[in-house]
């Protein structure tokens, strides 16, 4: 087998390994090796043709594919070397990785390896979905796939499951397409989506939203004949007597998404379960030593354009780890998520230097203020109008007011 | 006399908005309430006497290696034309090869706005 | 004008396949008929696939026999036909004083069944077997394993096609007349077959047959079962199978942890009568029931963990009242000469196929002299096991060789190209996506076909010419799509 030797991997060639590669090679690394699955780089970009994309990066509302097209650009300007329609089939010890595609086998061994894998969709199984398995369940992504990329039409009468913004703007665009889309079902009392997309996706088209409502059961032993609702109590047990039916002949499924890190499982890499993404310091590194990540597979993200930004620091950390450039900190501070927040991240920093807080609220919350402190001592504040779990929360720390700090967390108050 | 509640999108705060409305032969916006800045206020306006969209599809490529071209209305187009603009969009093809940004549909449903494309499709070889 | 047989078979189940390879080494014309798109589409897809030791059963019963020498003839069985199977062994485990003279009774009953190796083991000797299980005592069964069910099934028609028995699949039989020289079969599509002697196999809907027959003595009561399949990462947790000392009239074995061969884990089966031969839902209240057991079990299981659910049915002679079990109907009448009747092959029907094939085969010689064949062929061609499951270095090579090898198309699975084509190209002919599910194991994995199904799809419409309308699921009806967006 043919044994191939990188100072960077990058895994990955989406948004998040896109901008990480060009990062990387900017900041003095010339060796990069850009690994992407699909035969086209872009990553789930290329099934996004809704716009949104780069409005705080470029100031205009961009496609998906128009937001690729910028850092494709970029990576063919400065010749970084890429793998397409090639899988990772393992990553040994974080930097022996195995490689398939068309041409091979091939082993490579790397310097450093960016982690950019992405997400997958949280499934009907997942959910434990109770009913029959006919023809005409999808998660929403997969039905995206089919209809932007393949030109095929996936049902004609839909119900979507989860008002996460993919279902959302599946709900539009099947609208658009000249599909019924009879309603939008969400488990929670609050709407996962942004507002935008609740306006623009839903109320523009007539189409109902009902909260604290899920599918719980499927009928059709061929296809998709109809689903019964019904309302969820706070036990999250279906409220008796609010059963009702309603016919269609495809449910979508919206209901999260997950971070793809078999490929960091199987590396023995610390795997955070609030995240289900890895562990990672200021410098965005795994408990792995070259290891980074960033992007999805880091955490789920709502703006490409933080993607972006965090991939980029990324990328030039990561060259500086190639250069000899980057210290291990000789004590960590451990931050940890406290009242009204879901997950921070990174979860330790080494206490030497300014950091990008990430952040995500347990629950909608109006007119409060996020905090950072230590013990009682107030590190940082942020007062917000708005916070909502559906919208990452990101705070400069400063370094002057983290230092000889044992641990810090992060609240709502 | 009525009154309508829209949840504002130019920023993250996401303002609470109530805006009075007069409902005659035109509508006329008699106040608007729970806006933390001014462009809450236009874009009520707006979006209560004619709603602007931008909204992306696809269009039909012949000979393209993939089967269709995502498109995107260059400028926003009233919401209430949606889908006679959608009727064009689909009765529509454009051979290959397409590049990114080039004009495919000029002033769809006679509005002042075209459809251009938002990615590249080589020809099949 | 109608086709006419020696033999033919209702049914290709696991029975029904086993049945059909057995007689394909003799010189008969051999046919089965089956109603579905694809072979195994019925209970013998859907079950645990546990390959049972015989402790279970009554001496002297079918069940019994059958399924002792059935359990010694698999392991060659799948050597010729590259199933995977694996003898992990069985532990029984005692709770509580009762269950230990249950133990006691079982190891009685499945010696006299000519069952092997079984020992009793005190709490420390069961410990070593299966780290953390709780109980004070278990009986230990080696000769207990699991095998995969679809697997196994689909291997035996392959092979059996391959050996010049006709498959009929997507016909159902709707009436039989009995003729002088045997019988005259119709089914659904316009089809007729005549045959000498005719099989049935056809399992939930064995008593429909019958009746076809004017023979109005058997009702089969539709047992549901349902499953939770669980991620691959739990597998390292459990090296055998685990069983509680079965109790008084219990209508199954119990909820328990089964591996699959594939390195899953299953949590069930429930135990449900209900009206429908084919209604394999899975309901919120057993599912709540087997995540609770699944999380008392496993510990470290997670909700991320679930990967799907599915449901079998039992074809139980046993009605809701009676519960329990009957043995099994395998008989050749005698008031319709030339009928070979099974009815109610329910567990462990799975374990006793290879051994009811050479039943049946007897029953045949009785009415047909049998000639074997000297160009039976006995192996399946192919490999065992997955693509991903073979050494890194032969796969590097076998890439080299086949760029199909290479190019992955079910990433959570590893599935190749090559195999998705394999599974495409079928010796059967079945063209649903769910008979490449079954052969290739795409969509299988944690994602469910949210990266692959498109790209399988694409090699559909791309290099095999499928109209949108070609992609069903499982049934004509069940089309996965209804037109182009443009």
């Amino acid at each position: 087998m043919q044994t191939l030797k990188h100072d960077l991997v990058v895994i990955g060639g989406g948004p998040a390994g896109l901008a990480a590669a060009i990062a990387a090679k900017e900041a003095g690394c010339d060796d990069v090796l850009l690994i992407e699955r699909d035969r086209r780089l872009g990553g789930i970009l290329n099934q996004c043709i809704h716009d949104g994309f780069g409005l705080h990066r470029f100031g205009k509302a961009l496609t998906g594919p128009e937001y690729a097209q910028h850092f494709i650009d970029r990576l063919d300007a400065l010749a970084i070397q890429r793998m397409l329609g090639t899988i990772v089939l393992s990553m040994e010890g974080g930097h022996v990785l195995h490689i398939s595609s068309k041409t091979g086998f091939r082993r490579i061994s790397a310097g450093a390896v960016i982690l950019g894998m992405g997400c997958r969709e949280r499934t009907a199984g997942a959910i434990c979905l109770p009913g029959t398995r006919p023809a005409g369940i999808y998660t929403a992504g997969a039905a995206q796939t089919f209809i932007n990329l393949q030109n095929i039409m996936i049902g004609k009468r839909i119900v979507i499951l989860g008002s996460g913004d993919i279902g959302l703007i599946m709900a539009r665009r099947l609208t658009l397409e000249g599909a019924e889309v009879e309603a939008v079902f969400e488990i929670l009392p609050y709407a996962s989506g942004l507002p935008r997309n609740i306006q623009q996706c839903l109320n523009d088209y007539g189409i109902p939203l009902y909260l604290s409502t899920s599918v719980i059961d499927i009928h059709g032993k061929e296809r998709v004949t109809g689903v019964t609702v019904a309302e969820i109590g706070p036990d999250r047990r279906p409220v008796p007597g609010t059963e009702r039916h309603v016919a269609c002949d495809t449910l979508l499924l919206s209901v999260g998404l997950i971070p793809e890190n078999e490929l960091t499982r199987g590396a023995d890499i610390l795997i955070e379960s609030r995240t289900s993404g890895a562990y990672v310091d200021d410098a965005f590194m795994t408990s792995r030593p070259g290891v980074f990540s960033c992007g999805n597979v880091l955490h789920v993200h709502d703006l490409v354009d933080y993607v972006s930004e965090e991939a980029e620091t990324v990328g030039r950390n990561t060259a500086a780890f190639l250069k000899g450039d980057m210290r291990p900190a000789e004590s960590h501070i451990d931050i940890k998520p406290g009242n009204g927040v879901g997950y921070v991240l990174p979860q330790r920093v080494g206490g030497e230097k300014d950091f990008v807080l990430s952040l995500r609220v347990s629950e909608p919350f109006r007119n409060r203020a996020v905090l950072v402190r230590e013990g009682k001592r107030k590190v940082k504040r942020k007062k917000m109008v708005r916070l909502h779990p559906a919208e990452m929360i990101r705070m400069n720390v400063k370094v002057d007011k983290i230092q000889d700090a044992m641990s810090l967390e992060v609240s709502v108050e | 006399m009525s009154k309508k509640e829209l949840t504002c999108v130019l920023c993250p705060n996401g303002c609470r908005l109530e805006v009075e409305i007069e409902e005659g032969q035109q509508i006329i916006i008699k106040d608007v309430s729970g806006n933390l800045c001014e462009k809450g206020v236009e874009w009520a306006r707006q979006e209560i006497v004619n709603p602007m969209r931008t909204i992306s599809s696809s269009i039909l490529v012949e000979k393209g290696e993939l089967p269709l071209v995502s498109v995107r209305t260059e400028t926003p187009i009233p919401l209430k034309n949606i889908f006679d603009v959608m009727k064009e969009i689909k009765a529509f093809r454009v051979k290959a090869p397409v590049n990114i940004g080039d004009i495919i549909i000029e002033e769809v449903a006679g509005l002042s706005c075209n459809i251009i494309a938002t990615r590249n499709v080589r020809k099949i070889s | 004008m109608s086709d006419h047989y020696d033999v033919l078979i209702i049914g290709a189940g696991v029975v029904g396949n086993a049945i059909a390879r057995e007689l394909s080494r003799y010189r008969l014309k051999i046919a089965v008929v089956e109603r579905e798109q694809d072979v195994g589409m019925g209970s013998s897809s859907r079950n645990s696939g546990v390959l049972h030791s015989g402790i279970n059963y009554k001496p002297g019963t079918l069940r019994a026999m059958l399924d002792v020498q059935g359990n010694s003839l698999m392991e060659g069985l799948c050597r010729e036909l590259k199933v995977k199977i694996d003898y992990i062994g069985k532990l029984t485990i005692a709770q509580d004083k009762d269950d230990i003279k249950t133990l006691q009774r079982l190891k009685e009953q499945g010696e006299a069944n000519g069952v092997p190796g079984l020992e009793i083991l005190n709490a420390d000797q069961m410990r070593k077997k299966q780290p953390d299980v709780g109980g004070i005592a278990a009986l230990w069964s080696p000769t207990s394993g699991i095998i995969c069910p679809y697997g196994l099934t689909i291997a035996l028609a392959e092979n059996a096609f391959m050996n010049g028995v006709r498959f009929f699949l997507g016909h159902e039989v709707t009436s039989i007349q009995r003729k002088e020289e045997g019988f005259l079969v119709n089914t659904g599509n316009g089809h007729r077959f005549t045959t000498t002697i005719l099989i049935n196999a056809a399992g939930l809907f064995s008593d429909r047959v019958c009746r076809m027959l004017g023979i109005n003595e058997y009702r089969i009561y539709p047992c549901r079962g349902e499953y939770l399949i669980l991620d691959k990462r739990l597998k390292g947790s459990l090296s055998v199978l685990v069983y509680p000392a079965p109790k008084e009239n219990m209508p199954g074995l119990g909820i328990h942890l089964t591996n699959t061969v594939d390195g899953n884990i299953l949590i069930g089966p429930s135990n449900e009568y209900i009206d429908d031969h084919d209604d394999c839902a899975s309901t919120s209240n057993i599912m709540a029931l087997l995540r609770k057991e699944g999380h008392e079990l496993l510990p470290m299981l997670s909700t991320s963990d679930f990967i799907r659910s599915f449901s079998g049915l039992r074809a139980k002679q046993t009605s809701p009242e009676e519960k329990g079990y009957k043995d099994f109907v395998i008989e050749s009448r005698k008031d319709v000469p030339g009928f070979i009747n099974l009815v109610g092959i329910e567990s462990p029907g799975l374990t006793c196929a290879p051994a009811i094939g050479l039943m049946i085969k007897d029953m045949v010689a009785e009415r047909i002299a049998l000639e074997e064949k000297k160009s039976f062929i006995s192996e399946r061609p192919g490999r065992l096991g997955m693509f991903s499951e073979l050494p890194a270095e032969e796969r590097a090579d076998l890439a080299s060789q086949d760029p199909d090898y290479g190019e992955i198309v079910c990433r959570c699975e590893q599935v190749t190209k090559r195999e998705i084509l394999e599974a495409i190209q079928n010796p059967l002919g079945c063209k649903t996506i769910a008979g490449i599910r079954y052969r290739a194991r795409a969509t299988m994995g944690r994602c469910q076909g949210g990266f692959c199904l498109p790209r399988i799809v694409e090699i559909l419409e791309k290099d095999f010419g499928y109209r949108l309308e070609d992609f069903i699921l499982n049934r004509p009806e069940s089309r996965l799509f209804t037109g182009r967006a443009r």
